[in-house]
């Protein structure tokens, strides 16, 4: 069984060949390419791993991006992004999965009321186009809802029932305001010592169609690796998920300092030390492979 | 006092339940469903600002520091028409832990799933969930597994929907109606395909052990605690 790393970035320096947006932490002459990816990779023995588009959300912007599938097409598949408020986000999603690897799209709102009291009509949301866009051309979505739009999903993924889910990073819904850099450059969020989660994100194991994948531990924990402070998030995951809708995953490039990829190779045995070696292998890239149909090697 | 009658006792050692259908009723109820609304109301667009921010569950509110906010949320934690009940099966040596003034609101799915609150090893933990509203069958009724609460019931495993739990009984009701449950049984919130909010009051309680809560907690409602027994009910001596 392969092992796949389920979600990660890489970036090349902003170029005209390769433009893109410019950060503090992303400044233009910084670069975590592919090959550097894949020498982890190799040293890791990661087999195949999911590209998630950075730096911006145009079509140019996704140039690097394209350029890595097309040069390792049995590698990787990617995901990419849409710009906010684009007037017709299904042109500018199929220009990007035509034949070309990237499989879904990320983002954080869905554009429908904010108090969950209100009355809700799914087709009055904003990111309803979005969602007929992939259940009518089967896009995987990759989401990472801010807090205040996690009570939006059961409705959109009652109406879209076909459309494979994706929750990023231990299905954390990240609060306004809460997001920060840490000294060795990655991200970092805070969360609350009770988990809200299992009232929302975790609520949503009911339906099939629903995976999460476990990874951005460091964000969140307030421990070194491996995180033990998390566990108890891992197990709820698993008790309500089970070991077939869960993905490991490393967020390279932010952990390449601390803790390191190889460390983060071994973080879901660490965490659920009681699994059988079929879950494991299933959480480390079979469940990535049946479910984003990953090409065989 | 109301001391249970010996077919109530049976039922609790046996099932780890009693209901109190208008435990609550007349003058009393509007009280607590007008303090309830008007105290909900005014406290829900910071709840929101607060989900917002990542610091409160979205699927439902509590309003926050209730004892504080109204009288009625006193009254009603010795309540005469289970209080008696929850005295009884103490040994009279009552605690309160605290209460969850909660408002849920309809969502395609429950806010949680099947649970108990508390291991066998922990003092007896009671819990009484009054119905502010009607809450009719699929409006987020209250559902328990009668005898799950017994050391050696069991296994039980949470089910992915709320109906397939095994054995389980749900409990709609007017509102005024109390459900005693004894904490270390399997229960949930059944999911709310109605479009109207659960307004329910969760009570909790357990068997008085040294230090569990301190004079502090509910030093600011002392002056509403005159007599012994609320005194001793609300830790407010140590």
């Amino acid at each position: 069984m392969p092992r796949i790393d389920a979600h990660l970035h890489v970036f090349t320096k902003a170029s005209a060949e390769f433009p893109r947006e410019i950060s503090d932490v992303w400044p233009a002459d910084r670069e975590e390419p592919v090959e550097k990816l894949l020498g982890e990779m190799e040293k890791h023995q990661i087999d195949q791993a999911v590209l998630v588009q950075m730096a911006g959300a145009s079509i140019a912007n996704h140039r690097y991006l394209l350029q890595c599938l097309k040069d390792y097409p049995n590698r990787f598949l990617g995901i990419g992004l849409i710009p906010e408020g684009h007037p017709n986000p299904a042109d500018h999603m199929a220009e990007l999965t035509d034949d070309t690897g990237i499989i879904g799209f990320r983002f954080s709102t869905f554009g429908g009321p904010r108090d969950i009291f209100a009355k809700m009509d799914v087709r009055e949301f904003a990111a309803y186009p979005i969602w007929e866009c992939a259940a009518e051309r089967d896009y995987v979505l990759w989401l990472y809802p801010n807090a205040i739009n996690a009570h939006l999903l059961p409705y959109l993924i009652q109406e879209f029932p076909q459309v494979r889910i994706v929750l990023n990073h231990l299905a954390v819904c990240p609060g306004a305001g809460k997001f920060s850099w840490d000294e060795f450059g990655r991200p970092q969020i805070q969360v609350t010592g009770y988990n809200l989660f299992m009232h929302t994100t975790y609520r949503l194991a009911r339906f099939e169609n629903v995976n999460v994948h476990l990874s951005g531990q460091y964000a969140f924990s307030k421990e070194e690796f491996p995180y033990k402070d998390l566990g108890g998030w891992h197990h709820g995951l698993l008790s309500g998920f089970g070991a077939k809708r869960l993905m490991w995953a490393t967020d390279f490039p932010w952990i390449l300092e601390e803790p390191g990829y190889g460390k983060l190779t071994t973080v879901i045995e660490e965490l659920l030390p009681n699994l059988s070696e079929a879950e494991l292998a299933d959480i480390m890239g079979g469940n990535a492979k049946r479910i984003l149909r990953f090409p065989d090697l | 006092m109301i001391l249970p009658t010996p077919e109530q006792k049976a039922q609790w050692e046996e099932e780890g339940y009693l209901v109190f259908e208008n435990a609550i009723q007349g003058e009393d109820l509007k009280r607590l469903q007008t303090a309830f609304d008007y105290w909900a109301d005014a406290c829900k667009a910071e709840w929101l600002d607060r989900v917002e921010a990542g610091e409160s569950v979205a699927t439902f509110y509590d309003i926050p520091n209730p004892l504080e906010k109204d009288p009625i949320f006193i009254d009603i934690i010795d309540y005469p028409s289970y209080y008696g009940a929850l005295m009884a099966f103490t040994d009279h040596d009552l605690i309160l832990l605290g209460p969850q003034v909660r408002t849920v609101a309809p969502w395609p799915v429950s806010y949680t799933g099947w649970h108990p609150d508390v291991g066998h090893s922990n003092p007896l933990h009671i819990k009484v969930q009054i119905y502010v509203n009607d809450v009719q069958p699929g409006s987020g009724e209250f559902g328990f597994v009668p005898g799950s609460h017994k050391p050696d019931a069991g296994p039980y495993t949470r089910p992915m929907r709320q109906e397939s739990m095994t054995g389980h009984k749900t409990f709609p009701g007017k509102a005024g109606t109390a459900i005693m449950f004894n904490s270390c049984g399997w229960h949930v919130s059944m999911d709310n395909h109605s479009d109207t909010p659960r307004k329910s009051i969760i009570l909790i309680y357990e068997k008085r052990t040294p230090g569990r809560i301190g004079p502090k907690q509910y030093a600011s409602i002392s002056d509403y605690c005159q007599t012994p027994e609320r005194r001793k009910l609300f830790s407010l001596d140590g």
